[in-house]
């Protein structure tokens, strides 16, 4: 048994939920605006990212771990209520070409802003879990305190989101704004709240992402340390299909978990060319996402 | 009529001055470059010529801005010429994302990437043939940009707006890892260097000043290089622009239905879009490593891709004084903001120093999408409307 849960494939299978699930949660946090307002929020890894730089930073620099994260999702909640305010307000019903090129601008800006007030050199975040795989009979198994932590973690963040949608009126509401504005304007939702709280939700979600992705110990805190992830997490959410929480979830930790073997059994370098590769492939068969029903499009 | 006269009169007097400056051999080709111009402009400024001849009105102008701008980079100082060659390059690239953009309403952050793949096929080309000409590496790097330009595209002819702009911004990222696969050819992390410099001809270096160091004949040499391709490419484009081509893929951005019935096939018009338009990047990117004489990966990341964006937001989506306007603010970017850090009195070492390039851009970026979405070529064009109209209102 030990030396099964030991063996190589296990081994990628378990290094590629622990980074799949990061994915996932990226996913998550595009499907969750994707839904509401039509848009792709390319910012998203942007605005997590100083999220977790003004709790741990700018607010709570001495702080314990856990009061700095919650301090973090709450900045990356109001982060989200003010971009959406402030910003994508003054995007709806234009081109869809503009959001897009909004939101690009507006990642520019965020990365910028970092990096000049709190420089691009990399800050370790002070997460008490330890990066060191545990023994099974003398052999490393593919897991650690830390990954397990944020395993748990992305589960747990899942779980209330799905929640919200699943037993709350609020999560009725948000679901029907989504689905027919007009409809539930009518009914007496009130839409304009609802995409706010969509934004809400998503910054937030985006905000436990990046503390977790910055609590890494090789990784840490840097202005662009979204990039990559956000990449991947945009491949996985338009492999499952952006309007589908549970295919962007479940691809996102599938992706971890193929790409994870792409990096044993080929080559480290060549990931991010398997993901465009699977990317490419996908989109040309399913162009709405494998995990979508096919919905005909009005003119 | 009259400004028929007015035209040839300033070729009289420009050929005087000339004559009266200019030692003898420079004033013959300047001569010739005056008069060029002057025979072009006096077509251009009647209305009727224009109307009874588009391409012909196209090639004048296209020819008339190479030919002044060709004759004073043998007149400017080295560092402007320098400025003059980034900014052609920039404007060949933007009108490739332009022409992508504005006429069959596709984007990409991906653009970097394929002036990356122009630079890197025009620099593995020259290395492997030492002695061919430069049109032939410009010629690899067109072929490549449109080939890799194809491959992209097809997914493209599936899929609208964000989907393809994620797509493009994955290409974006991944080029880093896929220049790493392929180290033997592309010279991994470090690039590659060029094998010879282009030096000047000797004519060229006959005409110039004798004390003028080759360098800085080897810079005009460059200059006039850069701005014969980017009139090429500059004529073709507007061209497009007006063809049968650039008017169905107008139709496919404005309502793909409607496309669709009137007999375009989308899939084919999105396809050749993305061909031409990483075909114009490619040749963009490889005229800059000619220049820069080496090519490095680090200069081809999503920043880079980001930059094309906002140039041609800024620019002007669609148009070709966009581009050009794009790519003027491209070449005095950087010396603007230096001056800027100056002015301010920023520490240069900065943290603040060092971004003020990316927050000044993605500021004017988001500012012109939500405020000016038709950039400064657009606004320009809406002031010219507004002072035209009322000028005719009072002239009857």
């Amino acid at each position: 048994m030990n030396a099964f849960l030991t063996s190589r494939p296990v081994s990628d299978v378990l290094t590629g939920v622990t980074n799949g699930v990061i994915y996932a949660l990226v996913a998550l946090s595009l499907v969750l605006i994707w839904r509401s307002a039509r848009l792709l929020n390319f910012a998203q890894g942007a605005m997590a990212m100083i999220a977790t730089y003004v709790g741990f930073v700018a607010i709570a620099p001495h702080a314990n771990y856990w009061v700095a994260m919650v301090v973090s999702v709450v900045a990356g909640c109001l982060i989200g209520a003010l971009t959406e305010r402030g910003l994508v307000r003054w995007l709806y019903g234009k081109p869809e070409l503009n959001p897009v090129v909004a939101m690009v601008g507006f990642l520019l800006v965020l990365e910028s802003v970092a990096a000049a007030i709190w420089s691009t050199s990399s800050r370790g975040l002070p997460s008490s879990f330890s990066p060191i795989d545990w023994q099974l009979g003398g052999r490393p198994l593919a897991l650690s305190p830390f990954a397990a932590y944020e395993i748990v973690t992305a589960l747990v963040v899942m779980g209330f989101i799905a929640g919200i949608f699943r037993f709350t009126k609020l999560g009725l509401r948000l679901r029907a704004a989504a689905l027919a504005p007009e409809v539930s304007r009518l009914l007496g939702v009130r839409v304009n709240r609802m995409l706010t709280i969509g934004w809400i939700l998503s910054s937030g979600v985006g905000a436990v992402t990046a503390v977790l992705v910055a609590s890494n110990y090789f990784t840490g805190l840097t202005p662009t340390a979204m990039d990559g992830v956000f990449a991947f997490g945009f491949i996985a959410a338009a492999i499952g299909g952006l309007d589908s929480p549970g295919g962007a979830l479940a691809s996102g930790v599938t992706l971890g978990i193929v790409l994870q073997f792409v990096s044993d059994y080929v080559n480290a370098n060549d990931v991010i060319l398997v993901a465009l590769g699977l990317l490419i492939v996908s989109l040309m068969v399913r162009p709405n996402g494998v995990f979508t029903r096919d919905a005909q499009r009005r003119v | 009529m009259r400004a028929r006269l007015a035209v040839a009169g300033a070729l009289v007097v420009g050929v005087v001055a000339t004559a009266l400056l200019a030692r003898a051999r420079v004033a013959i080709v300047l001569v010739v470059c005056e008069a060029l111009f002057a025979a072009l402009a006096a077509l251009w400024v009647s209305p009727s010529w224009r109307a009874a001849h588009p391409v012909g009105t196209r090639l004048a102008q296209t020819v008339m801005t190479v030919d002044a701008l060709g004759v004073a980079s043998a007149f400017v100082s080295t560092s402007v010429n320098g400025n003059l060659e980034a900014g052609v390059s920039m404007t060949i690239v933007l009108l490739g994302l332009s022409f992508l953009t504005g006429s069959s309403g596709q984007i990409s952050l991906g653009h970097g990437a394929f002036m990356g793949v122009g630079a890197f096929a025009a620099a593995i080309w020259a290395n492997h043939h030492a002695h061919s000409p430069v049109v032939i590496a410009l010629l690899a790097a067109v072929v490549a940009g449109a080939a890799v330009g194809f491959l992209l595209g097809l997914p493209a002819t599936r899929l609208r707006g964000p989907y393809l702009a994620g797509m493009t911004l994955a290409f974006a990222v991944a080029f880093g890892s896929i220049l790493n696969a392929f180290s033997s050819w592309t010279g991994g992390d470090s690039g590659l260097q060029l094998p010879t410099a282009v030096s000047a001809p000797r004519w060229l270096v006959d005409l110039l000043p004798p004390s003028d160091s080759p360098l800085a004949a080897a810079t005009v040499w460059l200059s006039q290089i850069s701005l014969v391709v980017a009139g090429v490419a500059l004529f073709a484009m507007s061209n497009l622009f007006a063809s049968r081509v650039g008017r169905s893929m107008r139709l496919v951005r404005d309502h793909d239905v409607a496309a669709e019935l009137a007999g375009v096939s989308l899939p084919r018009a999105r396809v050749v879009a993305f061909v031409i338009s990483a075909a114009y990047a490619a040749l963009g990117g490889a005229l800059s490593t000619l220049v820069n004489n080496s090519v490095s990966p680090a200069t081809y990341g999503f920043a880079l891709s980001i930059t094309i964006l906002a140039l041609m937001v800024i620019g002007g989506i669609g148009t070709i004084p966009g581009a050009m306007i794009g790519g003027l603010i491209f070449a005095y970017s950087t010396s603007s903001i230096s001056w800027i850090t100056a002015r301010l009195g920023l520490n240069p070492q900065g943290n603040l120093a060092s971004q003020l390039n990316g927050i000044i851009f993605g500021v004017l970026l988001v500012g012109a999408i939500v405020a000016a979405p038709m950039g400064i070529a657009g606004a320009g064009r809406q002031v010219a409307r507004r002072w035209r109209e009322r000028h005719h209102l009072r002239a009857d």
